[in-house]
């Protein structure tokens, strides 16, 4: 909006949404402070502590259901960005049969509940007789990204000026070279959050990835979910404190790599 | 056991000599167990290979002898989470030289719905006595060959040829245990019927289960009722008996109420007597009772997949556990019975076998069958009041 | 492999040598718009009807299936699976499956579109408040729903403060009840509510507010005429948003509401699990489907066409 800034706003509606802001990152702040609390039940403070985070690095389980995660992350990410992307260039530059009907049927998998996403890979994939472990992590995930991508790829495509493309036609340049040269450079910022959305959705999924992990997958959601059950140590704390530092630079960074990409304000 | 003799009718039915039947009438007869005998003619199956007969008939004297060959370099675990003590894998890995995937369920039925969704992969797993019945309905349990259970002599007799896997073919027995209530003697008296969760008297301080087959059964044995029923008006009154307890409940929560009990938010839990002797380390006001009533005692079972991609391995780890030290630190570590008569003596905090007074009143819950949809029904209709 | 799938290095001008099967490629393409097209899709639609419309048909078949003894399915045809969802227990899961998902809804976007509004306002103030909105959105649920059973417990930290503070003598109870399953959504879905009434107020033209100033419309009626009117798209994609994934919700419940009582998520996973009876499982997953889908049809029946794609 062009002349505004918060001063002018009411003060009740800027109270409001400084109200919401805050009950929304409470508990998890309140999760990173007691995470460093010497007690290991009393929610009073009894003094400072390493001892959970020293702990978390004794546990192997820990350790490899991350590396797990991380594997997992980031193949289905690079194929899930690749193919989404392809689906997406089409969707927004071509013109061909069912494409609305195509289109509709891209948002069926992000509306259908995980439970049923994931029983229904299960069961397939024992009725390919695949052994289950990180590669069936891997399709499954990658068929729960590929919408989410195609819809964040689209979107700025839509924003795009293809009056850019046809420039690079007209002055010579065939499909293949104005992609590389001029439509990805324009699209990179789109590429690049939908790949963070979609190592996202893939780091933290838990529903689909209980049902077709194998022996030796685990991925972090399965053991954060086992203490989550237990609930008894602090550990967790500093797990979850660990993730969400984490999960915040890596979304402040891309933050401010797409900022420098964009060329315009889409 | 006999080794030379039977080595001899090995050979001499992989000669030809002896037909199986005399085999296993002659091998009965010096005293080979019958899952042995039945593993050996197994392994003995004739099989067109092309080998010269004599050549064929000291190899299958061999692997008869040695059905599984060598140990192999890997072992994946699928064990129940907090159910082992935290050095008995490592020692065991740095002993045979075998790499160990080690991953966790919360549950019988993640268990069971991996393994029935047909999911190999799986060297040795841990159901309850009601899930192996179904692994071994379902030909999912592998059978074991005793001969590689040098320690098996250790197992109590109580544990012996129970009625969910008849002469232990497919199952080594893990940890037993009762569930019954866990409650904090600082703030209430004991609970000694299963009828204090009915009582206002600690409405909002009370949790039992979140599972129907628990939750179910203790209303039917608190009518003195079998746990198992299949009686529509016996589960009825559970079915109503259940309700109104449940607007006294806090939840139906499983695990995570260990943590409840530690920090007060819950006062009486239906638990499992393990657990609440974890949490007693914690805060040693938790005590533990068995409602007059009478409730369910259980075992878990070390089991083999049949799909064990290393059944070697699987079984000097079923022997390794077997082990007086290595079974008295399991159970010293996650507070439940072991099975095992010569861990018992050394372990630090022994679980006493139930007395047969105990043993009464305790009941071991078996598979439903075709009545388990039935029973989820009831247990749907009691969530929804 | 499409054209389109090599490594950039190999884009180089149209006379680069060794390029001669990608002009072939090119030149058979480029009179048909429709092979273009699917040259694109091929990869990512193969995929996708592999790993979920097949998974999907398969489930579809086993709904109409009997049930296995020990789980699966035995071969043959009934529709048992859906008659018995017609039985009251199961008709009122559903109902109140959707009641909590209405509620869900309703509170996200009264608390939502203020929140939405604001930051659309907020000036230089913009990408910070964006970031703090979006950061608890890519923080891991289950890590999310540990805290707020570490804040509502009876020994949790808002008791423990309230009874500190000499405001209470008992703990309120706020773990396990029906109002911690709606706080645990309202506050996991909220992002999703912001996000696009966000986007939809940003995209308002000020000249339009200017001219109904001039033209003497109050601020409330400002609002209530023009303002909301053009975000309506933005509302309407984010109680979708926040809708579906309410409805099909089930580790909310059973971690935050002491699973005493059954939505239709858990109903689905019960099937599964302990029932050991997937034709009824596959038949609630349908129903769920198909409830979901409608939902998505009224939305685009209620999305002007010239929304921006994607939400």
């Amino acid at each position: 909006m062009g002349a505004s800034g918060i001063g002018k706003l009411p003060r009740w509606l800027v109270a409001f949404t400084a109200v919401c802001l805050f009950l929304m990152h409470l508990p998890v702040l309140v999760l990173i402070v007691f995470s460093f609390n010497a007690s290991k039940f009393a929610v009073t403070w009894t003094g400072f502590t390493l001892a959970w985070y020293r702990r978390l690095l004794e546990r192997d389980d820990i350790l490899h259901a991350l590396q797990a995660s991380l594997i997992v992350g980031i193949t289905a990410t690079a194929i899930a960005v690749t193919l989404g992307t392809l689906i997406a260039l089409a969707l927004a530059r071509h013109r061909f049969r069912g494409r609305t009907i195509y289109e509709g049927m891209m948002y069926v998998p992000i509306v259908t509940p995980e439970i049923v996403t994931g029983i229904s890979l299960l069961v397939l994939f024992v009725f390919l007789r695949m052994p289950l472990g990180l590669a069936t992590i891997i399709i499954a995930h990658v068929a729960f990204c590929v919408p989410f991508v195609v819809v964040v790829v689209v979107a700025r495509l839509a924003g795009m000026d293809e009056n850019l493309e046809e420039a690079a036609m007209t002055l010579g340049a065939d499909e293949v070279t104005t992609f590389f040269r001029v439509t990805l450079p324009l699209l990179w910022p789109g590429i690049l959050s939908a790949a963070l959305l979609s190592f996202i959705l893939s780091f933290d999924d838990f529903v689909i990835t209980s049902l077709v992990a194998g022996s030796g997958s685990s991925t972090l959601p399965l053991v954060i979910y086992s203490m989550v059950r237990r609930n008894i140590e602090p550990s967790i704390n500093a797990i979850s404190a660990l993730i969400v530092v984490a999960t915040s630079v890596l979304l402040y960074v891309s933050d401010r790599m797409s900022r420098r990409n964009e060329p315009s304000h889409a | 056991m006999p080794d030379r003799r039977a080595e001899t009718l090995l050979r001499a039915m992989a000669a030809g000599s002896i037909g199986r039947r005399e085999f296993a009438r002659r091998a009965l007869a010096i005293g080979v167990s019958a899952t042995t005998i039945a593993g050996w003619l197994a392994a003995c199956r004739p099989v067109g290979d092309g080998l010269a007969p004599a050549a064929r008939a000291a190899r299958d004297a061999a692997e008869a002898l040695e059905p599984l060959g060598p140990i192999e370099h890997r072992l994946a675990i699928y064990n129940w989470s907090d159910y082992v003590a935290p050095d008995t894998i490592p020692n065991f890995a740095r002993e045979f030289g075998v790499r160990v995937t080690y991953d966790v369920y919360e549950s019988n039925e993640e268990l069971l719905a991996k393994l029935l969704a047909g999911a190999r992969g799986y060297d040795v797993v841990f159901p309850s006595s009601y899930a192996l019945s179904v692994l071994v309905a379902t030909g999912l349990a592998g059978s074991l060959h005793r001969a590689y259970l040098t320690n098996w002599g250790n197992v109590a007799p109580l544990f012996l040829n129970p009625g969910f896997d008849p002469g232990n073919a497919h199952s080594v027995p893990w940890q037993w245990g009762i569930t019954g209530l866990a409650y904090r003697s600082d703030k209430v008296e004991t609970p000694e019927s299963w009828g204090v969760l009915q009582s206002r008297r600690y409405a909002g301080k009370m949790t039992q289960l979140d599972d129907g087959r628990d939750v179910i059964g203790s209303w039917l044995r608190y009518r003195g009722h079998s746990l198992n029923s299949r009686d529509q008006i016996e589960l009825a009154a559970a079915k109503n008996d259940a309700i109104s307890a449940k607007r006294n409940l806090r939840a139906y929560l499983s695990a995570p109420v260990k943590g409840q009990l530690i920090s007060g938010d819950v006062w009486i839990a239906q638990l499992w007597n393990g657990d609440a002797t974890q949490a007693r380390v914690e805060q040693p006001a938790i005590q533990y009772a068995i409602p007059r009533e009478g409730s369910t005692i259980w075992a878990d079972n070390v089991v083999m997949p049949r799909s064990a991609p290393h059944p070697r391995a699987a079984h000097e780890f079923m022997n390794y556990i077997l082990r007086p030290e290595v079974g008295a630190a399991i159970s010293d570590f996650t507070g439940y019975g072991t099975p095992n008569a010569k861990a018992l003596a050394r372990m630090e905090h022994p679980v006493p076998y139930p007395t047969p007074d105990q043993l009464r009143r305790l009941e071991y819950q078996i598979d439903l069958g075709r009545e388990t949809a039935e029973w989820d029904q009831l247990w749907t209709e009691i969530k929804s009041a | 492999m499409t054209a389109l799938d090599m490594p950039p290095q190999a884009a180089g001008p149209r006379s680069a040598p060794g390029n001669g099967l990608r002009r072939r490629a090119l030149a058979w393409l480029a009179p048909r718009p429709q092979a273009q097209a699917w040259t694109l899709l091929a990869p990512g639609t193969v995929w996708m009807l592999g790993f979920f419309l097949v998974p999907v048909i398969v489930m579809c078949a086993y709904s109409v299936m009997p049930r296995g003894e020990y789980g699966g399915v035995d071969p043959g045809f009934t529709i048992e699976a859906y008659t018995r969802f017609l039985h009251p227990v199961y008709l009122t899961i559903l109902e109140r499956t959707f009641v909590l998902a209405v509620a869900t809804t309703v509170l996200s976007a009264l608390a939502g579109y203020p929140v939405a509004y604001t930051i659309a306002r907020s000036g230089r103030w913009k990408s910070l408040l964006l970031f703090l909105v979006v950061l608890p959105f890519w923080t891991s649920f289950l890590v999310r729903t540990f805290a707020m059973i570490f804040l509502m417990r009876d020994t949790g930290l808002i008791n423990s403060w309230l009874i500190a503070a000499g405001l209470r003598q008992e703990p309120i109870p706020m773990l396990y009840t029906p109002f911690s399953v709606l706080a645990g959504l309202v506050y996991g879905y909220l992002p999703f509510m912001v996000l696009p009434i966000y986007a939809s107020l940003e995209k308002l033209d000020p000249a339009l507010l200017e001219a109904a100033e001039v033209l003497g419309a109050r601020p409330a009626a400002r609002f209530r005429r023009v303002t909301l009117p053009l975000s309506a798209p933005g509302l309407i994609a984010g109680c979708l948003l926040v809708f579906i994934p309410s409805l099909g919700s089930y580790l909310t419940s059973d971690l935050l509401g002491g699973a005493k009582e059954l939505l239709i998520g858990n109903l689905v996973q019960n099937q599964f699990s302990t029932a050991r009876n997937w034709p009824f499982g596959s038949a609630a997953s349908f129903i769920l489907m198909i409830v979901v889908l409608a939902a998505v049809l009224v939305y685009l029946r209620l999305r002007p066409p010239d929304t921006v794609r994607g939400w």
